[in-house]
């Protein structure tokens, strides 16, 4: 059909004021595309099924990355615990000049040990 | 189920095995749908390639939503709502790009054509069909692709378009008169 002649169709109906429910389905028979193009069902599939495996990759490495942390941190935790008792069992305490390594030292001795005299 | 059997399958048992993952079903619901969707948004957006994204948005969408889908309306009433949200958005955010960029507003995007028709008669009549269309209010345009293009009732029309009968009729026949006036121009 006539670019024209769909024009004319289309004014036509509209100034009956007819029901025009029906005219862009005859258009479509002439050949108005009003559709996607013929690979869109497999590039909408695409899409869908492959963010579906993206976000699955996500979630496992995300699961897989708070397994790694949580083993960190307990190894963290342990060593603190096994420094602590080793520092309690050499200095006989857990003060703060037992962590410094002065626990058993004097003023004195420290002075002479920093200073040399 | 065996695959390949779900051409004949009714609508809640494609959207179950859809929610379980499974392609085929999925597929079906596609290719059961894409024209409706089509419509909609060709017909508000024009025969342009921002058409086809929007139109995969509003699948990959329902995909997402199936399992919230009730089924207390029929499935191609809720991908109508869907594709209907989607494009006026879509229409939002090009009037919001164009106008920092043109002063001619939406109108230049419809440059971007698909080239995939038959003949160039057909093609010069499709064109002027989708040009009457994008000239269009996009308030009006949206009456007349759900009336005239999708074959909706007023009373559906309003339903979805969630406005009041009155105003569908009022914004109908404002719209068809905009229609006749713009393809009498071209």
């Amino acid at each position: 059909m006539k670019p024209s002649e769909i024009k004319n169709r289309m004014i036509g109906s509209l100034d009956a004021g007819i029901d025009t429910v029906g005219i862009f389905e005859e258009m479509e028979k002439d050949g108005i595309s009003f559709d996607f193009s013929n690979d869109f069902d497999e590039k909408v599939i695409g899409r869908v099924f492959n963010t579906k495996n993206e976000e699955i990759v996500e979630v496992e490495f995300i699961r897989s990355m708070t397994r790694v942390f949580y083993r960190i941190a307990l190894t963290g935790v342990a060593a603190i615990v096994l420094m602590l008792i080793s520092i309690f069992l050499m200095e006989g305490s857990l003060s703060f000049n037992s962590f410094l390594g002065l626990g058993n030292s004097y003023d004195e001795s420290t002075i002479c040990l920093l200073t040399g005299n | 189920m065996i695959k390949g059997s779900y051409s004949e399958a009714e609508e809640d048992e494609l959207v179950s095995a859809s929610i379980g993952g499974d392609k085929q079903a999925f597929g079906v619901i596609v290719a059961r749908y894409r024209k409706m969707v089509a419509r909609t948004v060709k017909g508000m957006l024009g025969d342009s390639i921002f058409a086809e994204d929007v139109g995969q948005e509003v699948f990959i969408k329902l995909f997402y939503s199936l399992a919230d889908f009730r089924g207390e309306s029929k499935l191609s009433t809720y991908i109508q709502r869907i594709a209907v949200n989607l494009t006026l958005n879509e229409i939002k955010r090009r009037k919001r790009f164009f106008s920092m960029f043109s002063q001619k507003g939406n109108n230049e995007m419809h440059e971007i054509e698909v080239a995939d028709h038959d003949t160039e008669e057909k093609r010069e009549a499709s064109e002027i069909v989708h040009k009457a269309l994008q000239k269009m209010d996009p308030k009006f345009r949206i009456i007349i692709t759900m009336r005239m293009l999708q074959g909706y009732s007023t009373k559906e029309t309003a339903e979805m378009l969630e406005l009041p009968l009155g105003t569908v009729l009022s914004r109908l026949s404002r719209a068809q008169e905009q229609l006749k006036g713009i393809l009498e121009k071209l």
